[in-house]
């Protein structure tokens, strides 16, 4: 309890104050953004942020990289200014554009403050020597240059900006969902250039990530989640309990895992009065349910 | 006795699932939706409880569940991983890992029972939730 309060007073000062980053700041967002899930091979037993985890797209197969602060395998040489840069902007170190499968056209929306706290908290962590494994794709995609491309198309630099007309609540819950959640990068559907489609935001994926349906969370009441409560939708991020009582899966249980379920009481409220406000949009992706015939439950 | 019975009988249908006589593989992957639909009626019942939403008691709900967590692996048969199932390759592939989690499941819930009229019920009951998501986490997926 105390270190919640701890925590949230350092957020707090680390917003507003030009406070020093703080690794503890620093992890409270590196579980809102989820880095964990992607960057360790928990499937078959891998370190803890070593890399190495299986990204199953329609591109190709990404193996994420070492992000731990060993010197030779991992990012131990960085200095802070490659990783504003990393996140930021997409590029690596030597120049080199990154693949959008690092959603850092998410990150690229965290505010500078948070960045460092991150930065701060990666330096932290214990490094593991582990060497990156080369992505699987076909050939005309090796060519990193050809990345300037898509950014110019579905790339907008730059830290979130809050909209004056709507309160603090909503603007971090924007901040957390666009940002750090990165939840359109799993719940926003793609084009073929790998762009969003327009008009779906959060609305769903039919074939989405690593084969799955990725649920419309838009508060459609038909196609989304508009029937859920405020209070059911806030638990489901905490608990994983949909309102019928089923359990969230896959890639989502991990996201509640390592990720929401840390968050404080203020910042799922802030989660949930944003996603209620987004344009409800009707667009169904999961099979529809067989209705129950008479002869089956004789009732 | 009554109660005995109808666990006597339950376990044998969990068990009788395993034999091949009862497997059609169709019936035997709707009977475990089924199953799994009762489960989440049963948490979202209990939460309401638990959550103070509504007054009630806690105990019938972690009973049912207690009893019918009892041998759930035997609901997931060999042959029984193609059709209109959500549940994933590794439920077979990885098959020592997926019986360890159903039998956590199968603990928690008794351990929910056991808890139910007292003040801990709280707690075992967001146990059995987590029991429930890490079993999802890895070998459910909603299939287009
Ligand atoms: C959806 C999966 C995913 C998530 C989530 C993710 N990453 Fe990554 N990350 C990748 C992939 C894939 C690459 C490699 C991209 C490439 O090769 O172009 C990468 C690359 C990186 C790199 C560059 C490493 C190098 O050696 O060049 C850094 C640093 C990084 N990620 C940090 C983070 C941090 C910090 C977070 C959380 C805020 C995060 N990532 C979340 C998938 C992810
Ligand atoms: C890595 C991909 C991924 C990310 C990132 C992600 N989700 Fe999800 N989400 C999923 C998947 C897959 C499901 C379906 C879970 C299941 O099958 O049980 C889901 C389910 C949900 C549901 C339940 C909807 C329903 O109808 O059952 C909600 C609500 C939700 N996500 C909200 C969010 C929010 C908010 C964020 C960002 C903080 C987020 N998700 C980020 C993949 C993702
Ligand atoms: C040992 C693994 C495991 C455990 C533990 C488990 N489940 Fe499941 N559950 C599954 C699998 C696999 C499926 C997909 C079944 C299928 O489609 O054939 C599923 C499906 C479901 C469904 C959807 C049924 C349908 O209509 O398709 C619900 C609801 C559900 N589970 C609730 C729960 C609840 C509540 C708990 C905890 C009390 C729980 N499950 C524990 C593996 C598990």
């Amino acid at each position: 309890m105390l270190r919640r309060v701890m925590l949230l007073g350092l957020l707090c000062a680390g917003s507003s104050l030009a406070a020093g980053p703080d690794p503890v700041a620093g992890q409270y967002l590196f579980r809102a953004a989820g880095c964990e899930n992607c960057h360790t091979d928990r499937e078959h037993g891998g370190a803890w942020l070593a890399g190495g985890r299986e990204l199953l797209t329609p591109l190709g197969v990404f193996y994420s990289p070492n992000i731990t602060p060993d010197p030779d395998t991992g990012i131990g040489r960085w200095r802070e200014a490659d990783f504003l840069r990393a996140m930021r902007h997409g590029r690596g170190p030597d120049g080199r554009h990154y693949y959008p499968s690092f959603p850092y056209a998410a990150y690229t929306r965290l505010s500078d403050a948070d960045l460092r706290a991150l930065w701060a908290y990666l330096r932290s962590v214990p490094p593991v020597r582990q060497a990156n494994r080369p992505h699987e794709l076909p050939w005309y995609l090796k060519y990193r240059a050809l990345l300037a491309g898509w950014k110019l198309l579905y790339f907008k630099p730059g830290p979130y900006t809050p909209e004056p007309g709507k309160g603090a609540s909503w603007n971090r819950g924007a901040y957390l969902v666009q940002a750090a959640g990165h939840c359109g990068e799993c719940h926003t559907p793609r084009n073929r250039l790998g762009g969003f489609r327009i008009g779906l935001y959060l609305a769903g994926d039919k074939a989405g990530a690593e084969g799955g349906v990725v649920p419309n969370i838009t508060p459609d009441p038909k196609t989304g989640i508009g029937r859920w409560s405020r209070g059911e939708l806030i638990d489901y991020l905490k608990t994983g309990m949909r309102p019928d009582g089923d359990f969230a899966g896959g890639l989502m249980a991990e996201v509640i895992d390592n990720g929401l379920k840390h968050l404080s009481q203020q910042d799922l409220e802030a989660i949930a009065t944003y996603l209620q406000s987004v344009p409800p949009v009707e667009h169904a992706v999961r099979k529809p349910k067989p209705k129950p015939t008479r002869d089956e439950f004789g009732y | 006795m009554k109660q005995a019975i109808s666990k006597l009988l339950l376990l044998g249908l969990a068990a009788g699932l395993a034999t091949p006589a009862l497997a059609d593989d169709e019936e035997v992957i709707k009977y475990r939706k089924n199953v799994m639909k009762a489960y989440g009626a049963h948490m979202a019942a209990a939460g309401a409880i638990v959550q103070g939403k509504v007054k009630g008691s806690l105990v019938g709900h972690a009973r049912a569940m207690e009893a019918t967590t009892k041998n759930m692996a035997a609901m997931f048969p060999a042959g029984s991983d193609f059709g209109e199932t959500n549940a994933l390759d590794t439920v077979w592939s990885k098959r020592a890992d997926f019986e360890k989690r159903a039998k956590d499941t199968e603990a928690k819930a008794a351990a929910f029972a056991k808890a139910a009229g007292g003040s801990d019920a709280a707690a075992k009951f967001r146990e059995l939730s987590d029991s429930c998501k890490a079993c999802h986490k890895d070998y459910r997926k909603e299939q287009k």
